[in-house]
């Protein structure tokens, strides 16, 4: 084959013999060149060069989400295996569009950070990853793994895809100093109680709570833990199936609940200008006493130097109808690895590792402010405050994926732009619903 | 020797060609054929749905939204850095003291990236601590806490300030280059003739701008048209589509919402728009070259 290419490419050269327009035998010479490239690509040499010992990575694990701990835990791959992970973060909000415009052009990495739920069940669906069902027994994982959170977060059309790497809790997290300097010792755990609270703090002159709905997400836990807190984790699940509408009385009424703390004043202005690191640094600063958020937070204020108890604590967002069982919210992070992956076997060695390994898993947690989905992990080695967010998790009746986790990722766009419209013009939250419901239902009819 | 020459041109151009052909119109004509389909960008499992995504356009108020919103983002940046840059050619074109300096000064901002110039107006807008809060409020005396990027009323016209702010030089740039082919004689004689320097710029000056004038609104038509990372990066469309364009609105169609093959078809359209002004455009550089040989 070789041959006759460069035999084309020498006769399309050649200015000698029969004579051949100059446009083809010129178009001859780029073509023969063309094809010879292109068969080096896809020669055996080609592929042996890309199943190298190396394995790419992207996840969105930034600077102040542990970036600088997940190289040393690569670093530590790579002393015990000899597999040099390439390494390629992209920043959280840029991560959600970016990895799957990778995938819609087939160009995704060996393996990639992703949610557990509704987002991976989309990729899943898609074809685009690999199930790990032997990986998964050859590495032992249902020995380390949480059952709670395996069984929940990995398996996907009755495969597992999915290898955990943290999970998050989402609670009011507060500014100790703040609170004390309020005089206040005790934190509620009905929903009076926290209206006492905001109203304590605000005739104080300070504003209770801060949120940061710029990127539209953080308000989800709003939404999430009332209509959990009124409605009850079934009705929940059934709104995010599809099986329940946006604009029942059950949703109506959490967002009247919003609305009622909006209108009283216990929000800090302009929630949509801000981000999530915005909002978490008003709190930091006294601007605002708290802010309902991921455990994550705990990590962006340690490397800050606050000091868990000491600086900030938590409680959990408070009880409102009797009777109704205790979810509490949060997401699971793990790692997918691609369907296409030319470097498989290092691929599952990574996220094996990466979730088996204990030492990793403490490391990654105490960075990041995530709790361990591997249970070999010493409590002893988390702060107070996680210690305390690991017994409220276990304490609870249900872990609820949080909303742009629990429904299909295209509805939960009309809802994630409720969440920032609502905190702009609270007063029209019927209309909102009625938008998301229309925009919701549209894509679960097509589905 | 002549052939030889004629095999190497044509051979040298095969490779530009080749790119453009796979770079270029490649996607484009892919484009096209997602447009009639319902492909979400990973699924295997996709159909031809014919002119459903076209049909689904006309109905769909965001993208009327968006529409409306990609016309007073044209319309503005075409007016305002047109504007400021004739301004500011006009002013810096006289012996001001320091003029070279100033040149340097107003060109630079379009040497930045457009990530770079919205992360800048990010925080002149910042409610809380910005320039332009701080600003008013040292003017006026009273905290305004405005956010510029977050209210919906305000949303698309602060980013069009800033995109105003980056395209000036450039309009500037064409402006003066304009106005060094002007042949002093042609002012003189009317100043003799006892035009105010007001009639000056008007009758002769602007009159022979003409070709620049051309050059910078056309190029700053395109440049609107197509502009979309800093809108990106200040505002992503927001709050709540506020803001969006129909190339932000292509965008979070298809990957906000897994809807390749309706984004594609915003695509066609956004395409078919840009299309037909670059034909008014060389049709307009076609006459000009016309009227001035």
């Amino acid at each position: 084959m070789y041959h006759s290419f460069l035999f084309a490419a020498r006769r399309a050269c050649s200015t000698r013999g029969t004579r051949v327009p100059t446009a083809i035998r010129a178009g001859g010479v780029i073509l023969a060149l063309g094809l010879i490239a292109s068969l080096a690509w896809a020669s055996p040499a080609g592929e042996a060069a890309m199943d190298s010992q190396e394995v790419t990575i992207t996840h969105y694990f930034g600077g102040d989400l542990g970036r600088a701990g997940l190289e040393e835990i690569f670093g530590t791959f790579h002393d015990q295996t000899g597999v040099t992970v390439v390494d390629s973060p992209i920043g959280h909000e840029d991560f959600k569009d970016g990895i799957l415009v990778r995938a819609a052009g087939g160009n995704l990495p060996d393996v990639f950070s992703y949610w557990a739920g509704a987002r991976t069940q989309f990729v899943v669906d898609g074809g685009n990853i690999a199930a790990i069902d032997d990986a998964w027994s050859a590495n032992g994982l249902d020995a380390v793994i949480a059952t709670s959170v395996a069984d929940g977060a990995t398996m996907y059309d009755g495969s597992r895809y999915l290898v955990p790497f943290g999970y998050h809790y989402a609670g009011m997290f507060y500014n100790a100093k703040v609170m004390a300097a309020a005089g206040v010792t005790e934190f509620p755990s009905d929903w009076d109680g926290f209206l006492a609270l905001c109203e304590n703090l605000k005739a104080q002159g300070i504003i209770p709570i801060a949120l940061g709905t710029k990127n539209r997400w953080p308000g989800q836990f709003w939404f999430d833990y009332l209509l959990l807190r009124t409605a009850g984790p079934d009705y929940r699940a059934a709104l995010m199936a599809g099986d329940a509408s946006y604009t029942d009385p059950e949703v109506q009424r959490a967002m009247e609940l919003w609305k009622e703390l909006v209108d009283a004043g216990y929000f800090a202005p302009n929630a949509n200008a801000d981000e999530w690191t915005d909002a978490s640094d008003k709190v930091a600063r006294g601007d605002a006493a708290m802010t309902l958020m991921g455990t994550w937070i705990t990590g962006y204020w340690n490397g800050q130097d606050l000091m868990a108890g000491d600086d900030y604590d938590f409680f959990e967002f408070p009880a409102i109808d009797a009777g109704v069982p205790n979810a509490v919210v949060g997401p699971v992070d793990g790692w997918l690895i691609s369907a296409n992956s030319p470097n498989r076997a290092n691929a599952e060695a990574l996220v094996s590792f990466l979730a088996s390994d204990a030492e990793v898993q403490a490391k990654w947690a105490q960075i990041q402010g995530a709790l361990s989905a591997n249970v070999n992990v010493d409590v002893s080695t988390y702060t107070p405050v996680m210690q305390r967010a690991l017994e409220a998790v276990g304490n609870a009746d249900t872990f609820a994926f949080n909303y742009d986790l629990a429904t299909t990722p295209p509805a939960a766009e009309f809802g994630l732009d409720m969440f920032s419209r609502f905190m702009d013009s609270p007063d029209d939250y019927m209309q909102h619903l009625a938008d998301t419901e229309e925009g919701a239902r549209g894509v679960f009819d097509s589905q | 020797m002549k052939q030889k020459e004629r095999f190497w041109r044509i051979a040298l151009l095969f490779l530009p060609l080749a790119v453009f052909g796979v770079f270029v119109v490649w996607p484009l004509l892919d484009t096209f054929y997602y447009s009639f389909t319902n492909w979400n960008g990973f699924s295997r499992d996709y159909r031809f749905v014919g002119l459903d995504n076209f049909a689904g356009v006309v109905t769909d108020r965001l993208f009327t939204n968006a529409t409306v919103n990609t016309l007073i983002w044209t319309a503005l940046a075409i007016v305002l850095p047109t504007a400021g840059g004739l301004t500011l050619a006009l002013m810096l074109d006289t012996q001001v003291p320091g003029a070279k300096a100033f040149k340097s000064v107003f060109y630079l901002p379009i040497c930045l990236a457009a990530v770079v110039v919205g992360q800048i107006w990010i925080w002149i807008y910042q409610p809380d601590w910005g320039l332009l809060n701080a600003a008013i409020t040292a003017v006026t005396g009273s905290p305004p806490a405005f956010a510029w990027l977050a209210e919906p009323e305000s949303a698309l016209y602060s980013v069009i300030v800033a995109w105003s702010w980056q395209q000036m030089g450039l309009a500037m740039v064409i402006f003066l280059a304009g106005l060094t082919s002007i042949p002093t004689y042609l002012l003189e004689a009317a100043e003799i003739e006892g035009a105010s320097r007001g009639q000056r710029i008007r009758h002769v000056v602007l009159a022979l701008l003409r070709p620049a004038t051309v050059v910078a609104v056309a190029l700053s038509v395109i440049n609107s048209l197509k502009a979309f990372d800093i809108l990106f990066i200040m505002t992503g469309g927001g709050p709540f589509h506020s803001s969006d364009t129909l190339a932000m609105y292509m965008y979070s169609e298809s990957f906000k919402k897994y809807r390749i093959g309706y984004g594609s078809s915003i695509s066609v359209i956004l395409f078919l728009m840009t299309l037909s002004v670059i034909t008014v455009y060389f049709r307009q550089l076609k006459k000009l070259d016309e009227l001035y040989d």
